[in-house]
């Protein structure tokens, strides 16, 4: 085995020229779009009804031809023709994996079938991000995850291990015992989610383990959740694990990560665009916004074929930047901060717009918080109120008196001067989070929810 | 001169790899191979079908041949 390795895991394309780059997604997308015209009695009705035909693609522009596909038209051809709708490109006898999304959004899940070849594809993304965040074959990778149908960290598992490194599966069983295996098998890396990255450190500090000191952890890759970017939050994962903390993010509809941060933690996320093409419309008005403004990502994937995704709107919340942001050589273009959150995660609070996401970088900026929650609700049936929930660590409850005005000045001075209510709850009564965190509750009647 | 989905003409190494691929997709094709040949050449064509996608020589679905 070599001992210098190539900072990139496909140095032809991840250093490609962006006139080269656009190139190679033009000729991709317009063999996708031909494969789903001939072969997806989906996406043959939406383009007929658009108007559009493949053959209309003579630049990068003209993809603006093809119609926006959403998750509820999806979910609705599968209701009509269970189990997947009419959207599948070729026999279901070809498909060798069968996925669903998380359901933490509330709604029926997507049903998702692959192919050997589109795994090895989901596999092969995995790989971009895990060695573009400095993960090689003598790594041993943990993965904190519980390997059920939501695809979570399954294609990353298949990408360390095609990378060469020796993969641990950490599936069914208790964090107490995820613990001493990272520890036992002299881990190097680990994946999980940010907010189950935090919960590992909690167990340990239990159990008398440092993972600073006590492991040999140097790497944390953190997925599922906005945390891995945001500022606060990656601090202090880092001096919990003593290790640098990289974010990646996928989803379900696509397979696989489509934006990883590099080695140089730019605290953005390449985006893979050799395999995906990645626009950010105004979540409105549907035009392109330029670099440094905040849109909506659509996502077309090269990628999976077996249900082809073009131009689906994703509704996650992301700013790019140009590639010339991060200096590690690649020329793909990243998104600054990572994804944002949800477009539709957005309250609406006597006028206010309020993201979790903003509450969460505020919280976390307390290193005395172990965990919180937020939750709305009505008071009198007139007025809405939004309470911040805060679990204080056993050893700093003395801070709370102080630590309340801070998070509540903080809180009303970054939302236009919304008042928020701060209440401190015991230790150990909010739910922890293995998979993607749920710190949003609504108590509001549902008939007269705002945002 | 073979060229990649670019138009650039493809080096010696990709020529090497593009074969490979062409071999395996014929024997995918075939229906005479027993169960251990027939589903590791597939395996096998899954990862030069990575290949030959990653440096940009081909493009194309191989849903048709159980891939």
């Amino acid at each position: 085995m070599p001992t210098s390795y190539s900072p990139y895991w496909n140095p032809k394309n991840e250093t490609l020229p962006r006139d080269e780059l656009r190139a190679l997604q033009l000729y991709k997308l317009r063999n996708l779009s031909e494969w789903a015209y001939a072969r997806s009695p989906f996406h043959r009705r939406r383009f007929d009804a658009a108007g559009y035909r493949p053959a209309q693609l003579k630049t990068l522009d003209d993809l603006r031809r093809i119609p926006l596909m959403t998750r509820e038209e999806w979910m609705a051809s599968q209701l009509e023709r269970p189990l997947f709708g009419d959207l599948l490109a070729t026999q279901e006898v070809n498909a060798i994996r069968y996925h669903l999304t998380s359901g933490s959004s509330g709604r029926v899940p997507i049903r998702v079938l692959d192919s050997t070849k589109d795994w090895e594809w989901i596999s092969e993304l995995w790989c971009y991000g895990l060695w573009g965040f400095g993960v090689r074959p003598e790594d041993v990778v943990y993965f904190a995850f519980g390997y059920g149908s939501f695809i979570g960290f399954w294609g990353a598992h298949y990408g360390a291990e095609k990378l060469g490194a020796l993969v641990i599966p950490g599936g069914a069983q208790s964090t107490e015992n995820r613990v001493r295996q990272i520890l036992e098998m002299g881990v190097t890396t680990v994946c999980s989610t940010p907010t189950y990255a935090f919960r590992l450190c909690q167990q340990a500090t239990e159990m008398g383990i440092d993972l600073a000191t006590d492991s040999r952890v140097d790497k944390l890759i953190v997925s599922g959740e906005p945390g891995g970017c945001i500022p606060a939050v990656r601090r202090r994962l880092e001096q919990a694990w003593g290790a640098r903390c990289g974010d990646v993010a996928g989803m379900t509809e696509i397979g696989t990560l489509v934006v990883f941060e590099c080695a140089h933690q730019p605290c953005g996320t390449h985006i893979i665009e050799d395999h995906v093409l990645e626009e950010v419309l105004h979540p409105e008005r549907g035009e392109p916004v330029g670099y440094g403004e905040l849109g909506e990502r659509v996502v077309t994937s090269f990628g999976r074929a077996f249900m082809p995704l073009i131009r689906y709107r994703s509704r996650d919340m992301v700013m790019k930047v140009p590639h010339t942001t991060c200096g590690c050589g690649r020329t793909s273009d990243l998104y600054a901060g990572g994804i944002r959150g949800r477009w539709d995660d957005m309250q609406l609070i006597r006028g206010t717009n309020v993201y979790p996401r903003a509450v969460e970088e505020i919280v976390r900026e307390h290193d005395a918080v172990d965990e919180f929650q937020i939750y709305i609700w009505r008071q009198d049936d007139l007025r809405d109120e939004i309470t911040v929930r805060v679990e204080l660590k056993p050893n700093r409850v003395a801070e709370w008196p102080e630590l309340r005005e801070k998070l509540a000045a903080a809180l009303s001075s970054a939302h236009e001067g919304l008042r928020f209510n701060v209440d401190q709850v015991a230790c150990g009564t909010l739910p922890r989070f293995e998979l993607k965190a749920k710190r949003l509750v609504d108590g509001r009647p549902m008939t007269a929810r705002g945002g | 001169m073979e060229t990649d989905v670019l138009g650039h003409p493809v080096t010696p190494t990709e020529e090497e790899l593009l074969a490979l691929y062409g071999a395996l997709k014929a024997l995918a094709g075939r229906a005479d191979l027993p169960p251990c040949a027939a589903r590791n050449v597939r395996k096998a064509l899954a990862c030069l079908w990575q290949v030959v996608t990653d440096l940009d020589l081909r493009f194309e679905q191989l849903y048709d041949l159980g891939v």
